[in-house]
């Protein structure tokens, strides 16, 4: 089967969708599976192409003010416009979120529910991951076991779907991991090493514009 | 002027200059209008806003002072068409330039986490979504997207209106 995995990440830097990407196709085996950004560049008519011809869309990409970043909004547009002839497309959805919450992903999923609907295919499954700015760092950590173990089942599941382009329940969760560690850590580990990187002190951080 | 504050209102829309002028006329001074003008810039979550130069993005093209610009508002009005549910990619846009408005620290609200606010302005928020086909899914999902932003963004008092077309919204829009 075609599979067409489509990264919604606009980040420069490695994102998270980029590593749920590749824990994804550590699932996928044989099958022929392309992956295209859509955010940072122009796709080709070949690779429209390649996307209307797929036998499932996967797309994977980060909650931005609790729904669709901008960037992934206009490519979903362009889809709709160009249209699909193949309606057998099942859809799915890797959405992670800096909240640590994975069900705050959920609008985000509806939209793709609803844009599904408007292009006449049929919506899979989402997966709604918490604490995505978390899971670069626990990259050792084999998926399935310890703080990766939802992540590890869910993705699991998901894939199975996938490959048969079957319909599943919606799975929204977090890492296995203390919700108030995870708050600590987000400063401590994240926001003010990165500051201090800038040569910012705590404080400034807080800064206004007034 | 340190200290001096000025207040003003803030409209976020994707109309094109013929729509605007045929709705609104054409002087404003009092109403900060954000529109597509110019080439904005999409956020690449770099964090920079946070972490490097505090309340302000560092992409250059005009759209980086939202931040500063609703710390600075009462009202915001908002006028997007709506796509399955969503807001236009422009106003989405310039929505995703806007967390410089908040702190990168989280804080438990209503048992779900939050960024902190940054600023102490309480903002009274006025959507306004057109569009000929709204379906009724999507008018739901765009409730609860303005609703989750009111909570993300400290905001309590909003309103949310549909138009089939941009004459009915004519009726509803008081921003200007």
């Amino acid at each position: 089967m075609n599979i067409c995995i489509l990264n919604g990440s606009p980040k420069s830097s490695k994102s998270t969708s980029e590593l749920l990407i590749e824990y994804l196709m550590s699932f996928t085996g044989e099958n022929e599976t392309v992956t295209y950004n859509v955010c940072k560049s122009n796709l080709s008519e070949e690779q429209f192409s390649r996307i209307q011809s797929s036998d499932a869309l996967v797309f994977v990409f980060p909650l931005y003010i609790d729904g669709i970043n901008s960037q992934l909004l206009r490519f979903l547009i362009e889809l709709e416009k160009r249209g699909f002839n193949n309606k057998s497309i099942g859809v799915y959805c890797i959405i992670n979120n800096g909240f640590y919450e994975g069900r705050q992903n959920l609008i985000a999923a509806d939209i793709m529910k609803n844009w599904c609907k408007a292009v006449g295919l049929t919506y899979g499954q989402t997966l709604g991951v918490g604490a995505g700015e978390m899971l670069p760092f626990l990259e050792s950590i084999p998926l399935g076991h310890g703080p990766n173990r939802n992540l590890g089942i869910a993705i699991k599941k998901l894939s199975r779907n996938i490959l048969s382009v079957n319909q599943g329940e919606d799975l929204f969760f977090s890492p296995n991991w203390p919700r108030f560690l995870w708050k600590i850590a987000s400063s401590y580990n994240f926001w003010y090493p990165r500051a201090k990187g800038n040569g910012l002190k705590r404080k400034r951080l807080k800064d206004r514009a007034d | 002027m340190k200290g001096l504050i000025v207040i003003m209102d803030i409209l976020i829309h994707d109309l094109s200059g013929e729509e605007f002028r045929s709705m609104f006329g054409e002087a404003h001074n009092d109403v900060r209008i954000i529109a597509d003008t110019r080439t904005i810039r999409y956020c690449t979550g770099c964090f920079n806003c946070w972490i490097k130069t505090p309340g302000k993005c560092v992409l250059k093209d005009g759209y980086s002072n939202m931040g500063e610009l609703l710390s600075k508002s009462e009202k915001v009005t908002i006028i997007s068409r709506c796509f399955y549910g969503s807001y236009s990619p422009f106003v989405k846009n310039v929505l995703d330039r806007s967390i410089p408005y908040l702190l990168p620290f989280f804080k438990i609200k209503n048992n779900e986490t939050h960024h902190k606010r940054r600023y102490q302005n309480n903002i009274k928020l006025e959507v306004h979504f057109y569009g000929e086909n709204i379906t009724e899914k999507e008018a739901e999902t765009a409730k609860k997207l303005v609703k989750a932003n009111c909570i993300n963004f400290y905001i309590k008092n909003y309103e949310i209106s549909f138009s089939r077309s941009l004459d009915e919204l004519r009726g509803k829009v008081n921003a200007i």
